[in-house]
C-alpha cells in the first residue's frame, strides 16, 4: 500500500487507487479505504438500550427477547409522534441523543428493507381493492425517515437515505466518510432494521430482531474501513447483521474484523 | 337515555383519535366547537385525508374533497356531525 499517500489524503475519506486508464468498467480498483473517528454510539433492540446491556450482550451472546418492540421517544411531542412507524422510532431512539446538544450535522440513514409493515399494509388494501391510508402512503417512501428527522429537528443539513444489499452498513460509512471529506465536522449514520411481517419470511433472512445503531462520525484515524475481495469464493457471511456482528466484536475489544457479503469483503481495523 | 346527537359526536371524537393516532388524547379532551385544522387540535392536511377516508369507510358516505364547502364540514366535530347526518338522510 501506498503510505504516503494514506497519509496524506486520509481523514475520513475514500481513496481509489484505480487504473483508470483503459478500465472503463473500474473492475481494476484494488482498494478502498476510509479512516474515521466515532466519537458516540448508542444501539437499541428489544430489552437492549443501554451501553451496559450491549456489553452484557456482547459478552454473552444473548438474543434479546424482550416483550417490548418498540423503542421510547416519549421525548417527542405527542402530535410529533404519532405517526412515527416502529422503524422510525428506532432510528430516533439511538439517533437523537447523538445529535442533541451538537450543531446540525449531515444524517446518512440506512436501512436494507426499510417499512415493510407499512408497504405490506398498502399492498393489502390495493388488493383488496380498499383505498389507501394517505398517512402510510406518504410515509411509505424510503426517505420518510430522514424527512420527518429534518421536520421534527428543524433541520436543513444534508441527509441521504440508503437501502444497500447485506452491507448496507458499511456502505452508509463509505458514504458519510465522503461527507466528512466534503468538510462536515461531523456525521450522523443511522442503521436501522424492523421485523418484517411473517410473509416476507421466506425472503428476508437478515432481520434476527429488531434492531437499530447510530454512530456520530468525526474526521480522525481511529478506525480503518477497507474494501477487498473475498479471499475465497465461498467466505462465510457474519452470523448477525454487520451493524451488529461489529458492535459484538467492538464490546469484546477486537482491532480487526472482515466482513463478506457476495463480491464485497470489508477489513476493518481499530487503532490501538 | 342517550342523545342520538352527542352519541354521534362522540363517534367522531372517537374516529379522530383512532384513524389519527393521537395517542394521549381521549373523547373528553376534544371539544364540539373546537377548531380541528391549524390552531385548535393542531391537526393537519395529512390528517384531513386521513379523517376524510375514515368518515368515508365508517358511515358509507362519499365527500367530494374539491367542493368549497367541504373546509366549512371540517371545521369542529359539531360542524362534522351535522354533515354526516345531513349525508345519511340524503
Amino acid at each position: 500500500m501506498r503510505a504516503t499517500r494514506q497519509s496524506a489524503t486520509l481523514q475520513g475519506l475514500c481513496s481509489e487507487s484505480s487504473p483508470r486508464q483503459g478500465s472503463p468498467t473500474g473492475r481494476e480498483v484494488t482498494s478502498t479505504v476510509i479512516t474515521f473517528d466515532i466519537s458516540q454510539w448508542r444501539a437499541w433492540a428489544p430489552g437492549l438500550q443501554t451501553p451496559d446491556d450491549w456489553q452484557s450482550w456482547a459478552d454473552h451472546d444473548l438474543h434479546p427477547c424482550a416483550a417490548e418492540q418498540v423503542p421510547d421517544v416519549s421525548f417527542l411531542p405527542a402530535m410529533q409522534r404519532r405517526r412515527l412507524s416502529p422503524l422510525a422510532r428506532m432510528a430516533f431512539a439511538v439517533g437523537w441523543p447523538l445529535a442533541e446538544g451538537c450543531e446540525p450535522m449531515p444524517l446518512v440513514f440506512v436501512s436494507r428493507h426499510g417499512e415493510t409493515p407499512r408497504t405490506f399494509s398498502i399492498l393489502s388494501d390495493l388488493a383488496a381493492q380498499q383505498p389507501l391510508s394517505p398517512t402510510q402512503f406518504s410515509l411509505s417512501v424510503h426517505n420518510a425517515v430522514i424527512g420527518l428527522w429534518s421536520i421534527l429537528r428543524g433541520e436543513t443539513c444534508e441527509m441521504t437515505a440508503l437501502a444497500a444489499a447485506g452491507d448496507g452498513f458499511e456502505q452508509g460509512l463509505l458514504e458519510a466518510a465522503a461527507l466528512l471529506r466534503e468538510g462536515a465536522p461531523a456525521v450522523l449514520l443511522i442503521i436501522a432494521e424492523e421485523q418484517p411481517p411473517s410473509v416476507y419470511g421466506p425472503w428476508i433472512d437478515d432481520v434476527p430482531f429488531g434492531y437499530a445503531l447510530a454512530l456520530r462520525l468525526t474526521p480522525g484515524r481511529q478506525w480503518q474501513l477497507a474494501l477487498g475481495h473475498p479471499s475465497s469464493p465461498d467466505a462465510p457471511r457474519p452470523a448477525l447483521p454487520h451493524a451488529l456482528s461489529w458492535l459484538q466484536a467492538t464490546l469484546g475489544g477486537a482491532r480487526s474484523l472482515s466482513h463478506t457479503w457476495n463480491r464485497r469483503t470489508w477489513n476493518w481495523q481499530r487503532q490501538p | 337515555m342517550s342523545d342520538p346527537q352527542q352519541d354521534l359526536n362522540r363517534d367522531l371524537k372517537q374516529l379522530i383519535i383512532d384513524a389519527l393516532g393521537l395517542e394521549d388524547i381521549s373523547v373528553q379532551d376534544i371539544d364540539d366547537q373546537q377548531t380541528l385544522f391549524g390552531e385548535g387540535l393542531g391537526l393537519d392536511s395529512v390528517d384531513a385525508l386521513e379523517l376524510g377516508l375514515a368518515i368515508q369507510k365508517r358511515y358509507g358516505i362519499k365527500i367530494d374533497a374539491d367542493a368549497k364547502d367541504t373546509r366549512n364540514h371540517f371545521s369542529n366535530v359539531a360542524t362534522l356531525a351535522a354533515f354526516v347526518t345531513a349525508r345519511q338522510a340524503a
